[in-house]
């Protein structure tokens, strides 16, 4: 079956297993009746009895109808109501007596305007857990101390990167994490295996690290010094892991013109859902962006089978600077 | 809030009904209004070709089938609320995937006047 999602203050969606459709009403100048059992002219061929008068009624009329369009999952709303509440780890002080809102996936549910499956994939893809039934999205430092904690012990036993023992991990962590997290932080950052003797290992996500120390440095200040930050950057990150820029795309962004240059935390979640207000957001934090350097800003927007450059010809006005193609806005921004 | 919607139950498919969409509106002689009043007759010629007989006015008219077909919905039980799931209720009834199309202007029948050779 499908359901029909939406607040008050939301534009109505409706949703099968898998899939989001926007909802419309449209309007026609005709009049539209419907006719139970009225018959085709087929229909009247194939049944070759006698022509008797065939009383049908009206069941009735309409001049409006609803209209499915295939639209990308509303999604933005679902960290926005994880984050009212994020899992700071078992030892933290918050006040019990304040009560938080928590979400079950039947809570999720009724307020995300998105397919069971789709919201499902997002929770994947944001590192969010189940604890006491509730979904929860852990606070960034508390995720970083948990991958700490892991990475110092891969350095420690001298584990190679790519097969992390579940076992040993929590064995070894237990003591100072639940179970539960030490494990939820493996599946976060690496790929779960199973080898030969039906052991189970992680294979850690070099990238995903990478980009989660990025983030952990660049949060303390507005902008850093680009070439410091990759220096510091690539110390940071485990032994054996390459930090590389391109693993920032739709976390930061650089700044070539400054003089030196500099880069600064640009979260592409942090940005506005809807198409024209991501465009005025992107355009008013810088003015000209290169096809590179705003994709990544702009890749979540695109429909079933539209591109960014589709996106960028009916949202943007471009221009050639120096030899390179650039987008700017197509109107004045504020 | 939610609202679901399901095939409506019972053995075999769905029914399928037939759209006729006319153009402009339809008003009841009498005041009396719609509801019980007979529209008209629907005839098919040897063709195929809809033809619909409105008071004293004709309607020739084309089979469509439906690029996107209309399903339609009854609504239900938007009345106790149901905490563990969605509150109102959507039986999908039909389907429609054939509209008769008249958009021709209506001719009025008045007499046969012969055509000239």
């Amino acid at each position: 079956s499908l359901v029909i999602r939406g607040e008050k203050d939301e534009r109505a969606v409706l949703c099968s297993k898998d899939k989001t459709y926007d909802m419309k009403i449209a309007d026609t100048s005709n009049m539209l009746l419907f006719i139970p059992g009225c018959k085709t002219p087929e229909q009247l061929n194939a049944d070759q009895a006698s022509c008797d008068i065939i009383h049908s009624q009206i069941a009735g009329f309409s001049n409006n109808y609803w209209e499915l369009r295939r639209c990308r999952p509303k999604l933005k709303k679902l960290r926005k109501l994880l984050m009212e509440d994020p899992y700071e780890g078992p030892d933290c002080q918050k006040d019990p007596t304040l009560t938080f809102s928590k979400y079950t996936t039947e809570d999720l549910l009724s307020l995300i305007q998105a397919s069971e499956e789709e919201i499902l994939h997002q929770l994947q893809v944001i590192n969010a857990c189940k604890i006491e039934g509730h979904w929860r999205i852990l606070e960034f430092d508390y995720e970083m101390k948990l991958l700490n904690h892991v990475i110092q012990l891969i350095d420690s036993e001298s584990w190679s990167l790519s097969k992390v023992p579940l076992c040993t991990c929590l064995e070894e962590l237990g003591s100072l994490e639940p179970r539960e997290m030490i494990e939820h932080i493996l599946l976060s950052y690496g790929r779960r295996f199973i080898d030969d003797a039906g052991e189970i290992y992680f294979e850690m996500h070099e990238d995903k690290i990478c980009r989660a120390i990025a983030q952990m440095l660049l949060q303390n200040a507005v902008k850093f010094n680009l070439s410091e930050f990759q220096e510091v950057w690539q110390q940071s990150v485990p032994e054996g892991m390459t930090a590389r820029l391109d693993q920032l795309k739709g976390l930061a962004l650089v700044d070539k013109t400054s003089r030196p240059e500099t880069i600064f935390l640009l979260k592409v979640e942090d940005l506005p859902e809807d198409n024209q207000e991501r465009f005025n957001s992107l355009f008013s934090i810088r003015e000209k962006w290169t096809e590179v350097d705003i994709t990544p800003y702009i890749q979540d927007l695109c429909a079933e089978k539209q591109t960014v450059g589709a996106l960028l010809t009916k949202y943007a006005r471009s221009s050639m600077q120096n030899g390179v193609k650039v987008y700017n806005s197509r109107r004045p921004i504020s | 809030e939610a609202a679901s919607l399901a095939r409506s139950g019972g053995a075999g498919g769905l029914a399928e009904w037939v759209l006729v969409e006319l153009q402009g509106e339809v008003e009841p002689r009498q005041s009396s209004g719609l509801a019980g009043s007979l529209l008209g007759d629907l005839h098919y010629t040897r063709e195929g070709v809809p033809v619909l007989i409105v008071g004293h006015h004709i309607l020739y008219g084309k089979v469509v089938q439906l690029e996107k077909p209309f399903a339609v919905l009854v609504k239900k039980g938007a009345g106790e609320p149901d905490p563990t799931g969605p509150r109102t209720h959507y039986t999908v009834t039909a389907l429609i995937k054939t509209k008769l199309l008249f958009k021709t202007r209506p001719k009025p029948i008045i007499t046969n006047v012969p055509k000239k050779v």
